[in-house]
């Protein structure tokens, strides 16, 4: 599974396609998140304005992006948190592999953090012989099972309880049960013991706050404040476009992110967290290490179509409602980030040439678009990349490129287009079965556009002749 | 330190990148100007309007939506004796309540002094390695979100951080005059400060997941029972 590439997508997408009982938990997952965030949305008589206004707040980031995270960190290192920045996904691992070791930790605590699945942090502490364990509760069952998750917010969606059981019987040797509380309970209690003895805690970042250089995480289990408040240190890992310039404007992306995610008013448990404790008797933290990535996010700058998937904030209301998702999951993109805004960003992160075909990923249905809290415009990035991947390589050689040429002087010219349907529907009875054009063999292009795809068949008459020959009717 | 000369260059190298593709940007922005989305000035969608004893009554409804407990107290006697209850309560289930671990805040000190329930040990803001092993943490909180059911936690002004956290029932003394009505006051109150306190936490109910089939649990790190009782003199 965890093989799993963009490269074959088809592939994947094929056998996920296959596998009944992925499919049904998608359809329940998916189903149930769209309609609790639509509830949750129109609980909210603004939501509109709140989308405009979210969206304006994250182009003005962007546009001044240098000034912002100077603003950041000056005012974070002033509060006593220390900066880090990282040019690639190796550089960002080198960072927090050499603060273990310079502090000889031995033992990590990690809470979910996309950007750390994207930089593979896991396997580089391993590599260097430091433990790390997740401890969001879907977390901690991918990486018991050795796997990647297939949801940015429910990472072990496409498990069933079952053979989670399964895994807590092999893995933990807890007797066999098919009870959630009870396998959420024996989760708890494995991880307390390793909340209680880490040398370190890693986490995300949901929000910068560039007045203040204060960092909010949200949740809903509670792991995120254990591992930001047990351990002696704390680091944080954010894409560098995490910002947003005021503290006031928490007011708006805190209405808008839990609900597109989870359909909650407001998740269980925000940490807000400015620097580092002032107090050295308090509770918490003695550092804060803050590691800034880029990993190809500042090249998304020079464009405005591609400036936008940094406005994302990661809610996942785009895989809920993609048709494309809802069939397949998220392991069949091969990606770490999924769903329609994985397949404008993985291609952009980890360029065009392994990642060829997500862009085509999807059928252009613009409901991601709909939905998105941010009002990131994906069917037209996707649009982008694929023109992207064409002008790079141009496919299909001299004959696609000579037939889309006479198509197009069909298609301009009254005269030619009747005609090639008058010669069309003598032809087309040699393809059409059960009065649709289904798969064909042996003819070209056709035979391997229509293995997924039904075609109508041409009516007998073209509309043009029923409006005249109705019309020409009623003046008699 | 060699390490602290790489992240300065890389430093440097990442706010290149970024001015080089801001630039580079600008004859496109020209031409897409449909892209740049106008910031515009958000009406709040209407809070009600409501007296202070509604504002607790819409607290109280909307924590309770979110499987969390609250118990509004006229004085400090029946503070005394509604947190006694809640503890002799607990101590019939499988949670004990034998141990408790409390704030720094003076009225928390008092109230647990003031008790009339028996417990094997009462600790001041164990530490990280003692926290695990107590049942019940007792705190104050420094506002209300009445349209969520919000409890505002600055740990600059009391020291609640873990023991609001760690063991498995959290309980929290509010005062009616802390509720405020939205989000965006409890934030104008945090950022009014003259220094954003260090740490800060929202709380909205018990912990909860729904990472198993999407089937909710409640209590997976963070507390299970959280009990909040208002005290509106």
């Amino acid at each position: 599974m965890n093989h799993v590439t963009s490269e074959t997508f088809d592939q994947n997408a094929k056998a996920a396609l296959a596998d009944s009982q992925l499919r049904g938990a998608l359809r329940n997952a998916t189903s149930l998140f769209g309609q609790r965030r639509l509830a949750a949305a129109s609980s909210l008589t603004n939501w509109e304005d709140l989308r405009q206004q979210a969206r304006a707040i994250k182009d003005d980031v962007l546009l001044h992006l240098d000034r912002y995270l100077e603003q950041f960190v000056a005012n974070a290192e002033s509060r006593g948190a220390k900066f880090h920045w990282a040019r690639d996904a190796a550089e960002a691992n080198k960072i927090i592999c050499d603060l273990a070791k310079e502090r000889n930790a031995r033992s990590i605590v990690k809470s979910k953090s996309m950007t750390t699945e994207e930089t593979h942090l896991n396997v580089a502490l391993e590599a260097a012989g430091i433990q790390v364990v997740e401890t969001d509760l879907g977390e901690y069952i991918i990486q018991l099972a050795h796997e990647t998750p297939s949801h940015i917010i429910v990472p072990a969606i496409h498990k069933t309880k079952k053979q989670i059981a399964e895994l807590f019987t092999e893995q933990l040797g807890i007797a066999p049960t098919d009870d959630v509380a009870r396998l959420t309970s024996t989760a708890r209690e494995k991880l307390r013991d390793r909340f209680a003895t880490a040398d370190i805690g890693i986490s995300g970042v949901n929000f910068g706050i560039a007045e203040t250089g204060t960092i909010l995480i949200l949740e809903n289990e509670g792991n995120i404040r254990l591992t930001t408040s047990l351990p002696q240190v704390h680091i944080a890992v954010m894409g560098i476009e995490k910002l947003l310039p005021r503290f006031a404007d928490l007011d708006i992306f805190l209405k808008l992110l839990p609900r597109s995610g989870t359909g909650q008013r407001l998740t269980t448990y925000q940490s807000f967290i400015t620097g580092t404790k002032t107090d050295p008797t308090s509770d918490g933290p003695e550092e804060l290490h803050i590691v800034m990535l880029d990993n190809g996010r500042s090249k998304m700058l020079s464009h405005p179509v591609t400036r936008q998937s940094l406005a994302c904030i990661r809610c996942g209301a785009c895989l809920n409602a993609c048709p494309v998702y809802q069939q397949i999951g998220g392991h069949a993109y091969g990606s770490v980030y999924p769903g329609p805004i994985g397949a404008v960003i993985t291609p952009q992160l980890m360029g065009l040439q392994k990642t060829q075909q997500l862009p085509y990923a999807s059928s252009l249905c613009g409901a991601c678009r709909e939905v998105c809290p941010v009002k990131i415009d994906i069917p037209r990035l996707l649009l982008y990349l694929r023109s992207e991947i064409t002008e790079k390589a141009p496919k299909g050689g001299l004959g696609e490129r000579l037939a889309f040429k006479f198509w197009r002087s069909l298609m301009t010219r009254t005269w030619a287009y009747q005609l090639s349907a008058r010669v069309g529907r003598v032809f087309q009875s040699f393809v059409v079965k059960d009065k649709k054009i289904g798969p064909v063999n042996a003819l070209g292009p056709l035979t391997a556009w229509t293995k997924a795809r039904d075609l109508r068949p041409l009516d007998r008459q073209s509309f043009r002749e029923l409006w005249h020959n109705e019309l020409s009717k009623t003046k008699n | 330190m060699q390490n602290r000369s790489n992240t300065d260059a890389a430093r440097d190298s990442i706010f290149q990148s970024i001015r080089a593709n801001l630039a580079a940007s600008v004859t496109h922005d020209a031409l897409e100007s449909e892209i740049h989305h106008e910031a515009i000035p958000v009406v709040s969608s209407a809070a009600p309007l409501v007296s202070e004893q509604s504002l607790v009554q819409w607290f109280k409804e909307s924590l309770e939506a979110v499987d969390g407990h609250c118990l509004v107290v006229k004085n400090e006697l029946e503070l005394t004796a509604t947190v006694s209850d809640i503890i002799s309560r607990l101590q019939e289930t499988n949670l004990r309540a034998r141990r408790i671990a409390i704030s720094d805040a003076p009225e928390v000190e008092s109230l647990v002094k003031a008790l009339h329930v028996d417990f094997d040990e009462v600790a001041v803001t164990p530490s990280a390695s003692e926290v695990f092993s107590f049942d019940v943490g007792i705190s104050c909180a420094q506002a209300g979100i009445a349209e969520t059911g919000t409890l505002l936690l600055d740990s600059s002004r009391e020291r609640h951080r873990l023991v609001s956290l760690v063991p498995p029932v959290h309980i929290a003394i509010l005062e009616a005059r802390q509720i405020v009505g939205t989000l965006g006051e409890a934030l104008s109150q945090l950022r009014q400060t003259e220094k954003v306190s260090p740490i800060a936490t929202l709380v909205t109910g018990p912990s909860r997941t729904a990472d198993i089939e999407l089937t909710l649990a409640i209590g997976v790190h963070g507390p299970q029972e959280l009990f909040v009782v208002v005290l509106d003199t």
